[in-house]
């Protein structure tokens, strides 16, 4: 990056961090930003608390509890008022809410009576404050370097949003050309982001659009040839389109952030290398490609995962407290994630040759004759 | 044959052809993580406390990731220490934080899953959203302290004279390096994942506001930045392990 060579201020940083604490200050107190009426709870009391046993022998608690608070946001601002919430102790569904904290209303009835349940806590200041520790750490021990990749972050996820809403737009029918197209958009992005606009960028980005389509085409072709066995899209959660189409994509960009990182490693060290020595053969090439990749492509399936995985787990132990078979529990909630994480491991392991072999054509790696003759 | 044993039937081939030894160890170290993470979930469900579940496969699983990942014996070692490390400061960064944000459990975009479910559960689901967004950490704490270790072992084979401080300045150097593309690696990766999810709020014309305080949503975000905050911690942490070993190798040589 061309722009480190100038120094970074150390104010600069400080100013960075400032700031966004105030911003995540703002969003503590932005109530009145909100249109559904906020209330801050000030007191809690429990009214009643009783035990629950169902046919599975689960047993937990169904407690009641009266909330008094103020509403701090609208026309019913500065108003005080009482609400009760049931939760189970579990909270799988249900929550319990506790002193001062910021809670949203629904009104019933404005009439006579003022009546109100509550529909969410206020969730927003808190993931302020956890974004704004990313950007201090990434600021503070990084500085331009972090700036960048948080910026990049965000661009990625503005471009993503758009791509969403057009989805919707089409209802869904577009779903594989819009983010095929959102993926190669996101690509070139990113990497002239990281690398700049150079003959290393080109290779960088047909590695990744290479690999990354190759995993999905191997998915299509193995659903078809196993007939989608043991694939159960039922069990894929927050569907309102076809599933088949939508899982591709997920598992599409699912494992393009991967295959872009591996590309960028293997192709930026086989490019040094070849500065290093320019006769290098094609035949060393690979060699060398194959020994970075098989390196850091384990370890990169691994990072995918656990992300794929990991968020299946209150499922998982929904569906076993459930009295549901190991057998059972794992095809309707985790195997979606396991079937994800094997496309994104193919591509990733595939995209080690892919690379090397674009590189090697590209920057041309001398055949071993000429070498030879040499 | 169906799908699931097609599709790891290829990658193992894939990489074993590509990675030999290494490739099968990686593939056996994916194996290994499944069976580590449904056991937690198995342990969980038998009402075991699900954070020191979490703590213990954690550690399992940081071992199995970087020992069969890894290579060269002292950089590993380094690497598996300071994962361990920034594990343990993750679970205190993301317990309070988990507690404020209390995203237990499923939403109300859940309710067609939890039809004819039993909610009688008597888990605390708020550790268990802990537990899951410790678990979803590992891959990516684990990789960037092998990239870092590996990174510096290097720099040290090439120039064994280098003084300690360059070779702090030099950690740095390589985690800015990595950063971006593996910030890249965690977005796309979470946001491939819920792709289902954002369409949902696109289509039922969710507002910003109610996305920003969406149960399910924060908790994913929450799950992408302290799998960030891991990555950043990782940089200078490892630095620090790989100077303090070099250091103490360079008084007795001395």
């Amino acid at each position: 990056m061309k722009t480190k060579r100038l120094r970074w201020p150390g104010w600069l940083t400080v100013l960075i961090i400032a700031v966004g604490g105030l911003i995540v200050l703002g969003v503590a107190h932005d109530d009145g930003l909100y249109k559904n009426p906020i209330m801050k709870i000030t007191a809690v009391k429990t009214i009643s608390s009783d035990k629950l046993t169902d046919q599975y022998q689960n047993a937990d608690r169904a407690v009641t509890q009266q909330l008094t608070g103020v509403i701090t946001n609208g026309q019913y601002r500065g108003k005080r008022v009482s609400v009760t919430n049931t939760y189970n102790v579990s909270q799988a569904n249900s929550q319990q809410y506790r002193r001062s904290q910021r809670v949203f209303l629904t009104v019933h009835s404005t009439n006579h009576k003022f009546v109100a349940t509550i529909s969410d806590l206020k969730r927003d200041t808190s993931m302020a404050m956890t974004v704004w520790l990313v950007l201090s750490l990434l600021v503070g021990l990084m500085q331009f370097g972090g700036l960048m990749a948080f910026t990049s972050v965000l661009a990625n996820g503005a471009l993503f949003w758009v791509a969403v809403r057009w989805n919707a737009h089409t209802q869904g029918a577009l779903v594989l050309t819009i983010f095929g197209g959102l993926a190669i958009l996101f690509t070139a992005m990113t990497l002239s982001i990281v690398i700049g606009l150079n003959k290393q960028m080109l290779m960088t980005f047909l590695t990744t659009v290479v690999g990354t389509a190759l995993a999905v085409l191997i998915a299509v072709v193995v659903f078809q040839l196993t007939n989608r066995k043991g694939v159960y899209f039922e069990s894929m959660q927050y569907v309102t389109q076809l599933p088949l189409p939508l899982f591709l994509a997920e598992a599409m960009l699912g494992s393009l952030g991967a295959v872009m990182d591996e590309a960028t490693d293997i192709i930026a060290s086989l490019m040094a290398l070849k500065e290093e020595r320019p006769d290098i053969s094609a035949h060393q090439i690979f060699r060398s490609g194959r020994e970075i990749g098989g390196e850091i492509m384990g370890p990169l399936v691994n990072v995918l995962f656990f992300i794929f995985v990991a968020d299946t787990l209150p499922m998982a132990i929904l569906f076993l407290k459930n009295a549901n078979s190991w057998g059972y529990t794992f095809n309707m909630t985790m195997s979606l994630g396991v079937i994800q994480s094997l496309i994104s491991g193919i591509g990733i392991v595939l995209t080690v040759p892919i690379a090397c072999w674009i590189t090697s054509s590209l920057m041309g790696g001398l055949p071993r004759w000429i070498q030879f003759r040499r | 044959m169906d799908t699931i044993s097609a599709l790891g039937l290829i990658l193992l081939i894939a990489m074993v052809l590509v990675g030999g030894q290494q490739g099968f160890q990686a593939f056996l170290s994916l194996l290994f993580n499944f069976g580590a993470l449904f056991f937690a979930v198995v342990l969980i469900a038998f009402h075991f406390p699900p954070l020191v579940v979490t703590l213990i496969t954690g550690v399992i699983v940081l071992a199995l990731t970087v020992f069969l990942g890894g290579k060269d014996n002292a950089s590993t070692q380094i690497a598996f220490f300071a994962s361990a490390a920034v594990l343990l400061i993750l679970v205190l960064v993301i317990v309070p934080i988990e507690h404020w944000a209390v995203v237990p459990g499923f939403g109300p975009e859940d309710s067609d899953d939890l039809e004819q479910m039993s909610l009688v559960l008597g888990i605390n689901f708020l550790e268990v959203a802990m537990a899951t967004a410790i678990l979803s950490t590992l891959g990516a704490i684990a990789e960037a302290a092998m990239a870092i270790s590996a990174g510096l072992a290097e720099i040290l084979d090439q120039h064994p004279k280098i003084t300690l401080s360059r070779l702090r300045g030099a950690g740095l150097k390589v985690g800015t390096q990595i950063i971006g593309t593996t910030f890249n690696t965690l977005f796309f990766g979470f946001f491939g994942g819920f792709l289902a999810l954002f369409i949902w709020f696109a289509g039922v014309h969710y507002s910003l506001g109610q996305i920003i305080n969406d149960k399910i949503f924060v908790a994913e975000l929450l799950m992408v930045l302290f799998s960030m905050v891991g990555v950043i911690l990782t940089i200078p942490l490892t630095t620090w392990l790989m100077t303090m070993q070099e250091a103490k190798k360079r008084k007795m040589n001395n």
